[in-house]
């Protein structure tokens, strides 16, 4: 007798151990779903990804959009160019930012693989980051495809003054614009990171109406090209 | 209450049939009753116990699942803003400083050699590859807005070696250029950080520049390295 309510005794002790457990248990998942929220978007993009290789050659592209509106923006005597200008200069530096922060976040180094190699990872037979002979782009192979000036050309816009600065500074963005144009679709078409594709398409969209205007203030100064 | 001795009659037969039974038969049918009644009981008992496992493993199981959902759908971790395996400590060889960064006019005497980083010219060194040497107190400048200073001595670097580093360093965000009096062939140098190496093709100055160029070590990464001075002998 007695060892049967001992026996009921240590099996209803046994039920409430069990059950405590499980409520701990319990209480641990919540604590562990209720911590989900708070945290980042999964699976950033990774060294290799397109978001990635557009963020580096972007920047590339970007800073030297910088370098040509802050010289223009520095000489010309052209309200509607400076203005341009200063408008070319700072929006691409905050998206420059922006850019150069996704790759910090991402835990990525700033520098990657050859330039624009990462554009043709759709296999679409575009050859935009190798050369016909299959090898990657050299820097400077891969700066003329995005429409970026040389440095021959840059020195020649420091040394311009006047209409023809004005004039250089034009030929040289329009072609810059253009240039960034098929690698934010690049993106548009290979990327998946939600901001990185709204960045794109809004670089599509702002460098598409900055060439109309830069086209008809070529018109204006009665530009030769 | 049962008579046993004169016996009652009844109309109904199976009253009757009771009358009719004898004691002893009278308590062998109490015993199956309450036999049938105990192991109703029994029944019963053992239902409410399988009811009770039933809910309880259940209870388990969820909890359990609970648990592997909480695991399994967990999103990735938030950023650490830690630069993962670029951060420059894996590398052999690499020395790490403290430097100031006040601008200041004149010349600055610097604590390494090349310099890593200090008190510097208000105007940066514009990047991009020098024939001849160049100003510490602008490049310092330079590696503030986040470049990597590749400087060689030219006594101990053939042209040909001058030509590979060139061409292995990214194209924006570096100076190339000449030291003389250095305690090493080549050294490469980020705000902070520095690596000595003995040949233009060892392999650390890809994973230095992986780790360092325009890295957020520099105090300000996103500045430019265009648009101030040309030091004499720029290509």
């Amino acid at each position: 007798m007695s060892d049967e309510t001992s026996a009921g005794r240590s099996r209803r002790w046994l039920v409430v151990v069990i059950a405590l457990v499980l409520i701990a248990a319990l209480g641990f998942a919540v604590g562990r779903f209720s911590t989900f929220g708070s945290q980042a978007v999964a699976a950033a993009p990774g060294t290799s990804s397109p978001e990635a290789g557009f963020s580096r050659d972007m920047q590339v592209h970007h800073a030297q959009a910088i370098q040509m509106a802050m010289e223009i923006y520095r000489k010309t005597d052209d309200d509607e160019l400076r203005v341009l200008s200063y408008d070319i200069a700072t929006g691409q530096a905050g998206q420059r930012g922006e850019m150069y922060d996704w790759l910090v976040q991402w835990g990525l180094p700033q520098s990657g693989g050859p330039m624009m190699q990462w554009m043709d990872e759709d296999g679409t037979g575009h050859e935009h980051g190798a050369t016909a002979d299959g090898e990657p782009m050299t820097d400077d192979e891969a700066h003329e495809a995005m429409g970026m000036a040389s440095d021959e050309e840059i020195a020649a816009l420091e040394a311009a003054t006047g209409q023809e600065a004005d004039c250089l500074f034009l030929e040289l963005m329009i072609r810059h614009h253009e240039g960034a144009i098929p690698m934010a679709e690049a993106l548009l078409a290979l990327g998946t990171d939600a901001r990185a594709l709204e960045v794109a398409q809004a670089i599509k969209n702002g460098q598409t109406s900055e060439i109309d205007a830069m086209r008809s203030m070529q018109t204006r100064l009665a530009c030769s090209s | 209450m049962t008579p046993t001795s004169d016996k009652r009659q009844s109309g109904n037969p199976a009253t009757q049939a009771k009358i009719d039974l004898t004691v002893k038969q009278q308590r062998e049918q109490k015993r199956q009753e309450k036999l049938a009644e105990y192991q109703k009981q029994l029944a019963k008992r053992r239902r409410s116990k399988l009811v009770w496992w039933i809910v309880g493993s259940t209870a388990a199981v969820l909890v359990v699942g609970a648990i592997v959902a909480s695991i399994v759908f967990a999103p990735a971790p938030a950023p650490s803003y830690a630069r993962g395996d670029s951060d420059g400590t894996g590398i052999e060889g690499v020395e790490t400083f403290t430097n100031t960064a006040n601008h200041v006019e004149g010349t600055v005497e610097y604590a390494q050699t090349p310099p890593t980083g200090g008190d510097h010219n208000a105007i940066w060194l514009n990047c991009g590859v020098y024939t001849e040497p160049v100003p510490n107190e602008n490049a310092v400048h330079a590696l503030e807005h986040g470049a990597v200073w590749v400087t060689y001595d030219p006594a101990q670097v053939s042209d040909a070696d001058i030509a590979a580093l060139a061409d292995a360093l990214p194209s924006t965000y570096t100076v190339l250029s000449p030291y003389s009096d250095m305690d090493t062939p080549i050294a490469v140098s980020a705000w902070n950080a520095q690596l000595k190496v003995d040949s233009a093709d060892d392999e650390r100055i890809e994973e230095f520049i992986k780790a360092y160029w325009r890295s957020t070590n520099a105090p300000e990464p996103n500045a430019a390295c265009t648009g101030a001075y040309d030091a004499p002998g720029k290509k």
